[in-house]
């Protein structure tokens, strides 16, 4: 009896201090995620990254500044349709021309490379286990491989490269069910600016062309004016807008839903099945990306998410219609 | 005169201009046929399964091919009603039928189609337009990449 209790204490006493040592290692590496989270947006610093989803690359100059007065950042598209992105705080304007045009469209800022990871690790944390994993090169830089695998199936997992000196992410790669690269982004050359010279935020396209505004942005929708909601969000995930808009091809506006764990994000449209239209069903993938579709008391319902197959399914399913009072 | 009663079908000359044409339709063998092709090109036209052409002729079929009662001639008046109600029920029959079979039809019209066969570009550009963290947005948006 007493021999027994012996070995559950022995037992239970290995687990905790080898939990605490994995918690103590977690930590270090959340901490990691965290200061390149910050660096991202804190230092001013210039170079070339490589964006790549499945057969399809891109390299795009990148530009970003930060003296204190807030941040500045300029991106070039250098392959494929010419397409510039500016941004100032949180407000971000893209440029890309269009026949003999040159739209411009307005938007909210969003977390652009290599600022991809929220400010705030807790909600990841709930959802990922970190894991760090030795030092590569990237870029000409040494860099700490920190690896994010997914709790559930609700999510991909993901593998980030950090630099060393600057604490500044260098790469990032999303990683399917069975290991493979879905997605991956990262520098191929990168260094640190000074000064404070402004000449490049303005945006280099032929000044003889007329601009256009993109009008039909997403207006704000609120919660009382959806007829729907998802029913239980797989964990981790909470919605983090909701929008009314045109989407291209569509009479009437589509109202959209947008959840995410912090990393892997989910839109769910709605919208009613018109007369003699063909609902679309089914599942589907591209590069990272899942659809699932499904009719729903007379609905269109569409789930898009750089997600597995099993949370865009999950989502969908999940979607309920208010009682009408 | 045939692009007349084309317009007349399609609405675009009014009945009452129309009144020599309905005298032809009623008297020339020929504007009543026309009448008739046009009716049935424009059934095929809509994809109507049903085509007006030869409906005349198939519900007199259906209605001969109900057995004929034959009964002793003392209660021949009696038996006229049978007959008539049996031919009245088999129209109606006949006509519910029809109005199934159309809204079948119209029901496969609009069948789903897999989403595999049709991505939908615009949805996946308002998903990456909003989601918070989506580099695929300022580099190369769905519908961009596709509008080459």
């Amino acid at each position: 009896m007493l021999k027994k209790q012996f070995f559950t204490g022995l037992v239970l006493g290995f687990l905790s201090l080898f939990s605490e040592a994995l918690f103590a290692g977690q930590d270090d590496v959340w901490l990691t995620l965290q200061k390149a989270s910050q660096a991202a947006r804190e230092l001013s610093y210039k170079g070339v990254f490589v964006y790549q989803s499945g057969n399809a690359s891109k390299s795009v100059q990148l530009t970003h500044m930060n003296y204190g007065q807030g941040e500045y950042a300029r991106m070039v598209v250098l392959d494929g349709a010419p397409r510039e992105v500016l941004s100032q705080g949180s407000d971000v304007v893209i440029f890309s021309p269009k026949n003999e045009k040159i739209m411009i469209e307005k938007k909210r800022g969003q977390n652009m490379f290599p600022a991809l990871l929220p400010s705030n690790m807790d909600a990841l944390k709930a959802s990922y286990l970190a894991q760090a994993g030795g030092t590569e090169r990237i870029g000409g830089r040494d860099a700490t491989v920190v690896s994010l695998s997914p709790k559930d199936q609700m999510r991909y997992g993901y593998k980030f490269w950090v630099d060393k000196e600057f604490g500044l992410l260098l790469k990032a790669v999303t990683l399917g069910e069975h290991g493979d690269a879905l997605e991956q982004i990262g520098f191929s050359q990168l260094t640190l600016m000074d000064g404070q010279n402004m000449d490049w935020f303005k945006p280099k396209f032929d000044p003889s062309k007329s601009y256009v505004m993109d009008q039909d942005g997403p207006a704000k929708a609120n919660s009382a004016d959806m007829d729907w909601d998802v029913a239980q969000l797989p964990a981790g995930y909470r919605k983090v807008d909701q929008v009314k808009q045109l989407v291209q091809g569509k009479g009437l506006p589509v109202t959209q839903m947008i959840f995410s764990d912090g990393l892997a994000s989910i839109s769910i449209f709605i919208e009613p099945l018109a007369k003699g239209v063909r609902p679309k069903v089914g599942h589907t993938i591209v590069g990272a990306t899942n659809f699932f579709a499904l009719v729903h008391e007379g609905h269109q319902v569409m789930v898009i998410g750089e997600v597995p197959e099993a949370a865009v399914t999950q989502f969908g399913n999940a979607v309920s219609f208010k009682v009408k009072k | 005169m045939k692009e007349q009663i084309s317009a007349l079908m399609d609405d675009d000359l009014a009945l009452e201009d129309a009144e020599y044409l309905m005298t032809a339709l009623k008297a020339n063998g020929e504007a009543a046929k026309s009448w008739a092709t046009y009716h049935l090109i424009g059934d095929v036209i809509r994809g109507n399964k049903i085509l007006r052409h030869d409906m005349t002729a198939s519900i007199m079929q259906e209605i001969a091919k109900q057995p004929t009662v034959l009964a002793p001639k003392s209660r021949l008046a009696k038996n006229k009603q049978v007959v008539w109600s049996v031919a009245a029920s088999v129209a109606a029959v006949f006509f519910v039928g029809l109005v199934l079979l159309h809204q079948q039809s119209q029901e496969a019209s609009v069948a789903p189609i897999e989403i595999a066969q049709a991505v939908p570009a615009e949805y996946l550009r308002a998903h990456q337009s909003m989601s918070p963290s989506n580099a695929a947005y300022f580099i190369q948006p769905a519908a961009f990449s596709q509008d080459k």
